[in-house]
């Protein structure tokens, strides 16, 4: 039986890292369900981004298993990756860079095109404030137009699961607010699940729903909105 | 324990001969090195260095009386046929400029062609993109084309479809590919790993992958590399031309056999200047697909010079 319904992430003891012998974190348990924002705290090193690269199935786990949305594989188009430094092409156009989460999103592997992607890409550069640099490629923009666009990619995207690491680093405060605003809306609104690497503790509980912190080898829930509402 | 300490002792109080050893050893192994190699050359050569001594005088001789003045009757026109351009640009219907011209459109063409046979090969071969049973078989292919030199495939296509510049653009394209190849798909291993994680994440396919990530993302790595491939196609090509497939070769050869040995040193001059001025276009138009476009350009004349004393330029 592989754990879970068609709507959580669900880890079940699971353990993440790059030795089989040597796990960085062990043993957890954890289910994340639609329109929650779970934020990840903790030392550097400790393994955060090792876990998210395991979520976004970039990593087989140690020991244990993941479910997305009841598949142990992912499917395309359903998780959108920010990665640490964004993973943008840095030769090409900010177009051309969310037009490949667009396409992630709503076309097939076999058929990468659909007049869908155009006018999804353009609304996701607007939404960001980026519609003047359409053109540009990537290596001229600044650190902060740079995580726009990542943001960007992942909004044209549409993923069901957005796994972030330290996504708002490096932003102005009414940039980090615009787009801090525009991502809790989407996971809001479309009922989306956000999984977020932060380091500043009130930052990530002012936006995360459920907020853990790693510790040794495991991962604390410290902070959990449903607990507090029940309360 | 005593083991430990003994080793502890060492370290803390060099004897001297290990105080020399750690201050000699890099003298050493050179000074052997050199050693090693007068020895192997000494037995090759089965002693007789007296040939070796000979050398500059023979030189000198075969310069004087052969090679020099050079005879620029190669920038002339042909007898036939029948020269119909204007006087200025007589020099058009030289063998000199038709050979250098014939070069230059084959290392154009084996370049274009081998750098679009190349890409897929290489995206197969490249370890970030393909597993290990596919990118193996795909880096001994096009190691097998690197394995024999392009005057080889130049000699085999000649058999193979007779003499002239055809055999020559086969023989430089099989080799473009080998070699464009492997430069290739190192410079797709060189792609940073957040671009293919964001794109594996998102569930892209191998296509998408490889056409929509790798190759805009090291484009400029690979236009240099196509430009630095058509240079040294051009400076090959002018050595294929031997064994008859074409080029500035040809009437090297066809000069060579006649012992026309001052015609020959004005063809390799006319060459020398060929390849200074495309050296100075490709490094000019590589600098425009750097990654680091802050970088100054250095002056044309530093093609002249060896690239470590350029780089002093920027240090300075």
């Amino acid at each position: 039986m592989y754990l879970a319904e068609h709507d959580v992430v669900v880890g079940q003891d699971l353990s993440v890292g790059y030795e089989k012998h040597n796990p960085l974190i062990t043993n957890i348990n954890f289910e994340f369900k639609e329109g929650q924002i779970i934020a990840i705290n903790g030392a550097s090193g400790i393994g955060k981004t090792t876990l998210l690269r395991t979520l976004a199935g970039l990593l087989n786990p140690v020991k244990g298993g993941v479910s997305v949305f009841g598949s142990s594989t992912i499917r395309r188009g359903e998780v959108g990756y920010i990665p640490q430094r964004l993973g943008l092409i840095r030769h090409a156009s900010v177009y051309h860079n969310v037009m490949l989460g667009a396409k992630a999103g709503h076309t097939s592997a076999w058929f990468p095109f659909s007049s869908i992607c155009k006018p999804v890409s353009l609304q996701a550069i607007e939404s960001v404030g980026l519609t003047h640099k359409l053109r540009t490629p990537i290596r001229k923009l600044s650190g902060g137009q740079q995580r726009r666009v990542a943001v960007a990619r992942t909004l044209a995207q549409k993923p069901r699961l957005i796994l972030a690491d330290e996504f708002l680093a490096e932003l102005d405060e009414e940039t980090l607010i615009m787009v801090m605003k525009k991502v809790l809306d989407y996971v809001k609104q479309n009922n989306a699940i956000m999984v977020l690497v932060e380091h500043d503790l009130n930052r990530a509980r002012q936006m995360a729903d459920r907020l853990f912190t790693a510790e040794g080898n495991k991962l604390v829930e410290i902070f959990n909105e449903e607990d507090e509402v029940h309360e | 324990m005593n083991e430990h300490r003994e080793k502890y002792e060492l370290e803390e109080k060099p004897t001297p001969f290990l105080n020399a050893w750690y201050q000699w050893r890099w003298p050493a192994v050179f000074v052997t090195l050199a050693v090693l190699a007068v020895m192997v050359t000494h037995s090759t050569i089965e002693g007789n260095w007296q040939k070796l001594f000979e050398s500059p005088r023979n030189v000198q001789t075969f310069f004087r009386e052969s090679l020099w003045p050079p005879d620029w009757s190669v920038l002339e026109p042909q007898a036939y046929p029948v020269c119909e351009e204007p006087k200025l640009l007589e020099f058009t219907c030289s063998t000199a400029w038709i050979g250098v011209l014939e070069t230059l459109k084959i290392a154009f063409i084996a370049t274009v062609f081998g750098m679009f046979i190349s890409y897929p090969i290489a995206l197969l071969a490249a370890e970030n993109l393909s597993p290990a049973w596919i990118s193996y078989p795909a880096r001994t292919f096009l190691a097998a084309f690197r394995s024999l030199p392009s005057i080889l495939w130049a000699l085999l296509f000649v058999i193979m479809v007779g003499l002239g510049p055809m055999a020559g653009i086969m023989a430089m394209t099989i080799y473009t590919v080998g070699y464009l190849g492997k430069l290739q798909y190192e410079a797709i291993e060189g792609v940073a790993k957040p671009q293919l994680d964001a794109s594996r994440a998102m569930g892209h396919g191998w296509l998408e992958r490889s056409f929509g990530v790798i190759l805009p993302e090291s484009a400029n790595n690979l236009i240099s590399q196509a430009i630095f491939m058509f240079e040294y196609n051009f400076r090959h090509g002018t050595v294929i031309g031997i064994v008859g497939a074409g080029g500035i070769g040809y009437y090297i050869n066809l000069y060579l056999d006649f012992l026309q040995y001052d015609k020959v040193f004005a063809y390799v001059i006319v060459i020398f200047i060929v390849v200074l001025i495309l050296d100075f276009v490709s490094k000019v138009t590589r600098s425009l697909f750097k990654d680091d476009m802050t970088k100054k350009m250095h002056p044309f004349w530093t093609v002249l010079l060896p690239s470590s004393w350029v780089q002093r330029f920027d240090e300075e």
